[in-house]
């Protein structure tokens, strides 16, 4: 049995564990990565990415059908057609291509990738099952990240008919009738997907309405384009189980009346839980909190040498925290000190029209005890949005009605995922609403929408 | 009638100036001879050509992505005159936008040219003539700008063969062939639309460079990009003559360093040269405003050489610029108002709308080696970036530039899909004076191109992960 011994343990390979790995490494910390499956955890595998590419392909997929025929633009081509298998190998050599980078950053930060399923022995053995054997790591420092897997219903178990995210983006052919359970951003960026490409989809959601963590009028324009796609949207509806004959899915609405939905896939989409389980983590005993590792912030657990990043720490459940926390234990176990204390980390749902959101809602600013004032800006007022065809969304800010802190800006439109490096720029350097009205944005973009609701929060919006 | 504010011109200069004026409650009048207001932007400037800009990437797209995305289509084909009316359209919705904010804001509108026959002065000719004079405490001129010739060559635009921009975004059919004269960014947009549409173009630029004024190594990448997409560079070249043929025109030009001229034959010449500040008609010399090389000269409160009357926009010195045209329309009303206005020039964005896009702000690496600032460089590239490879939009990539002492970010330049979008949040951070590593340390949306942006501050300090 092959031991050994190193400075920093990191256990999984997904955005925060690979970011804390090429760091450590190239900080000169002697660095072992553990993975079970494939460099790139569920980010570059089977999440962000894939379903990104997937997403484009539709979206452009989409764009070709509308313009089959005569349409505003003057583009005429005739009605596409799409070979799924075709999208889904382009979006495994994209894959491929970002894991092996992957690969390649680890290799050239001197990092030794061990394959094979992590297992503490106690906090300061490791046990690795490779394919040659197991082998025994003593780290000085382990950081635990080994993410989060789909939320499995009871009575609706993965397997046949019913997929996780996982199969849905790698599906041989498009599903004629898809229902999604879960009306998150997850079940929606692969419903709008699927719709788009042509299946018939319906979303069954048990919240009174879509994106329940975002509020009515930030998804109302995603709601307004569902409709517009075909998409059906059954809130307050729950998903009961399988029809005896396994055919058809069935939900439960508000009213209690059953419904029998006939589906060729069902997408169960409700949310995933950390990893804690197989990697011998329940015997160390970690402080957790509603099945996550409890962290401080230094991303230390309750047990001395062992830190936690990414989705096994909880929510937010987003690459970008975990690459930010694997970055930033890195340093720590390097000695730098460092410590956590982001303003804002943006979330954005890539749906039609996107959705992004950075700090407070206003709802949430008022929970939160801040007298608050509010700026709205419509893309319809916004002259790159015209230019596009597409003028659906906003930009919307809040900030402290005292002193004009910014509070959060949130952000619905196609295309603006990008504004949320702006946004988030804007609340971590401690922004006023004058800061952001007087930086000159350029002309035309959608990001004088921005400047605009920050001109509108203080009364005097130019451009409505 | 009178005013205590006439602003002369309704491009975006002017109709910003006069709707913050009347948000501060002065009794404000603008004076337009166009018949829609918007000015140079909204009707033959920024907001049509990006409106072609969009629809001609999509024809493009229609015709070369596809099928690396396993979607099968047959080839597109055009109807310019539907691409056209979606121009014209879009065009439409925004010069009527600005007329009712003005009316909202309860701004008086005159149409007709303005003239300043003295200080406190605004004389409004209609088109049939007829005249009415305003009295206004304060004038701003907003006129902005023209097409300009290459220096020393008469050019008799047509506006069918012989075009200015204003030309090249309502030409009735595809060129075959098309000679852009002047590789700025009106050259290169109004370039790349032709050439997506099917047109062969060839640009003719003076300079050894392509965009002058922007940083020199993304403008060398840019134009690997650019011929790689098909259009054709002759650079170091003197434009000494333009002429129209009995079918389509000519440009004579000569290397610059002197030697044999040629001569070149297409359906389109754009004459892409450049604008010139206008003025024509105002009677600035009666009223005694001085001019220098043609832009009314200014001080640091937009005053200019008569009290009373202020000048903003294309008008005055500093890039020609929309946004730029903009702020000032509001800092001047806003210190016409009594209150303090400012501009802060060294963070002022500028974009080329092609694809990729060009997007900058601060300055380039040639300035700060002119100005002796020690620097450090943090570069990288769409290639290492997830979300474009997930939209195969792998070309160019971020650069930030920062004090090699302080880590204060002096310029930010990117070369991408949505680059315009993406330099925002450098605006915002240098508009707070902030470091690279105060970029570098922000949390970016995963998957986002801006992502790269945030690598870029890391390797500032050689502490990029992706690369
Ligand atoms: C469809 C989908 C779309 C998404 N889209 C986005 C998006 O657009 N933006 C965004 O920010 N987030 C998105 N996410 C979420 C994102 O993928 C996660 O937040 C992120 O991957 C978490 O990173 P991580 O490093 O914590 O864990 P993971 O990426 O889950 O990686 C954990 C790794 O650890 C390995 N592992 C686990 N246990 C062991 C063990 N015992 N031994 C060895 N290895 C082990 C696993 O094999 C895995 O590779 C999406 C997720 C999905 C499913
Ligand atoms: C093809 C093209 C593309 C462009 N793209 C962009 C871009 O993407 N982004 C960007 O920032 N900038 C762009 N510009 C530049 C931008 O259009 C100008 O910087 C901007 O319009 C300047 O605004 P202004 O208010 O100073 O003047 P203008 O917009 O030129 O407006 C001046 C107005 O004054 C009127 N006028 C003139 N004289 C008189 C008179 N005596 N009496 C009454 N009215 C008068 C004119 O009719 C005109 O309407 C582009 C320009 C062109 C030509």
């Amino acid at each position: 049995m092959a031991e050994r011994n190193c400075r920093l343990l990191v256990i999984g390979g997904g955005p925060g564990g690979y970011v804390a790995a090429i760091r450590a490494g190239r900080l000169g910390l002697d660095t072992i990565l553990v993975e079970a499956e494939t460099l790139g955890g569920t980010c570059l595998n089977i999440g962000c990415i894939p379903s990104k590419a997937l997403i484009h392909a539709a979206e452009e997929f989409e764009a070709a059908k509308h313009r089959a025929g005569k349409n505003p633009l003057g583009i005429t081509a005739s009605a596409p057609s799409i070979d799924l298998a075709a999208t889904v190998a382009w979006k495994d050599g994209i894959v491929d291509r970002l894991t092996g980078g992957v690969a390649g950053l680890l290799r050239k930060g001197k990092v030794t990738v061990i394959r094979g399923r992590a297992t503490f022995r106690d906090g300061r053995t490791v046990e690795i099952a490779t394919a040659d054997g197991v082998e025994i790591v003593r780290p000085e420092n382990t950081i635990i990240a080994t993410g989060s897997v789909p939320v499995e219903l009871p009575f609706l178990p993965f397997g046949g008919k019913v997929i996780s995210s996982t199969q849905a983006l790698s599906l041989a052919e498009v599903p004629r009738r898809l229902v999604v359970v879960g009306g998150g951003y997850i079940g929606l960026e692969l419903g709008t997907a699927y719709a788009k490409l042509g299946s018939d989809v319906t979303v069954v959601e048990a919240a009174g309405k879509i994106l329940p963590q975002y509020d009515a009028e930030l998804t109302r324009p995603v709601a307004a384009r569902l409709a517009q796609l075909g998409v059906k949207v059954m809130a307050e509806t729950k998903a009961k189980g399988l029809s005896a004959d396994g055919e058809c899915l069935v939900v439960t609405r508000a009213d209690g009346s059953e419904e029998v939905l006939a589906a060729d896939r069902i997408l169960v989409t409700v949310g995933r839980r950390p990893r804690i389980e197989g990697a011998g983590i329940e015997k160390l005993g970690l402080t957790t909190e509603r099945g996550a590792i409890r962290i401080d912030e230094r991303c230390r657990t309750s047990m001395h040498g062992i830190f936690a990043i990414g989705d096994v720490t909880s929510e937010p459940m987003l690459a970008h925290r975990a690459m930010a926390q694997g970055e930033m234990v890195a340093d720590i176990v390097a000695g730098e000190s460092r410590v956590w204390d982001k303003v804002a980390i943006p979330a954005v749902c890539f749906t039609d029209p996107e959705l992004v959101s950075v700090g407070l809602a206003p709802e949430e600013a008022k929970a939160a005890g801040h007298e608050t004032i509010t700026g709205l800006f419509p893309f319809q007022a916004n002259g790159r949005a015209m230019t596009t065809g597409r003028d659906d969304g906003f930009v919307r800010v809040t900030a402290r009605a005292s002193d004009h802190l910014v509070l959060g800006i949130q952000a619905v439109g196609p295309g603006i995922s990008e504004l949320s490096a702006s946004f988030g720029l804007a609340l971590e350097m401690g922004a006023r609403l004058e800061d952001i009205a007087h930086t000159i944005h350029a002309h035309p973009t959608r990001g004088e929408a921005l400047q605009e609701a920050a001109l509108k929060a203080l009364g005097h919006a130019l451009h409505i | 009638m009178s005013y205590d504010l006439v602003v002369i011109g309704t491009g975006p200069g002017g109709y910003v100036c006069a709707i913050r004026a009347a948000q501060l409650g002065l009794k404000t009048a603008v004076v337009e001879k166009r018949k829609t207001h918007g000015g140079t932007c909204l009707n033959i400037g920024c907001i049509p050509s990006k409106a072609l800009l969009h629809a001609s990437d999509l024809f493009e797209e229609a015709g070369h992505e596809f099928a690396h995305l396993g979607i099968q289509v047959g080839k597109p084909k055009l109807d310019l005159a539907a691409m056209m009316k979606h121009k014209d359209d879009t065009v439409g919705a925004n010069v009527q936008g600005v007329a009712f904010l003005l009316k909202k804001n309860k701004v008086d509108a005159f149409v007709g040219t303005g003239s300043i026959p003295a200080a406190g002065k605004v004389l409004v000719t209609a088109e049939d003539g007829s005249t009415q004079t305003l009295d206004a405490k304060n004038i701003v001129i907003a006129t902005g700008s023209d097409v300009a010739s290459p220096p020393g060559v008469k050019v008799d635009f047509d506006e069918k063969v012989i075009v200015s921009s204003t030309g090249a975004i309502a030409l009735e059919k595809v060129p075959a062939k098309m000679l852009v004269i002047g590789a700025g960014v009106i050259g290169l947009e109004l370039g790349s639309v032709w050439r997506r549409l099917g047109a062969e173009v060839t640009v003719v630029e003076y300079l050894d460079r392509i965009l002058p004024g922007m940083d020199s190594e993304v403008a060398k990448q840019f134009q690997r990009m650019l011929e790689k997409q098909g259009i054709k560079f002759l650079l170091s070249s003197k434009v000494t003559g333009v002429e129209k043929a009995k079918s389509g025109g000519t440009v004579t030009f000569e290397p610059v360093a002197g030697g044999e001229a040629t001569t070149l034959s297409a359906d389109v010449v754009l004459v892409a040269t450049g604008r010139r500040p206008y003025t024509d008609g105002l009677g600035l010399e009666a009223a005694g405003v001085a001019l220098d090389r043609g832009r009314i000269v200014i001080d640091d409160h937009f005053r200019s050489s008569v009290p009373g009357i202020y000048a903003i926009g294309d008008v005055v010195r500093g890039p020609m610029l929309a946004h730029k045209a903009e702020d000032e329309g509001v800092a001047c009303a806003e210190i016409i108002a009594g209150k303090a206005g400012h501009v802060n020039y060294d963070v002022i964005p500028g974009v080329v709308y092609t694809m990729p896009e060009v997007a900058a702000v601060g300055k380039t690496e040639e300035e700060l080696k002119a100005a002796g600032i020690a620097y450090t460089v943090g570069k990288f590239p769409f290639t290492a970036n997830g979300r474009a490879r997930a939209m195969r939009k792998m070309d160019g990539f971020a650069k930030v530039l920062a004090c090699a002492q302080t880590d204060r970010v002096l310029g930010v330049h990117i070369i991408g899909a949505g680059a315009g979008d993406m330099i925002h949040e450098a605006a915002v951070l240098m508009e707070f004076g902030g470091s690279s590593e105060d970029l570098a340390r922000t949390c970016h949306a995963h998957p986002t191109m801006s992502e790269a942006v945030k690598e870029a501050a890391m390797a500032v300090e050689k502490r990029a992960i992706h690369i």
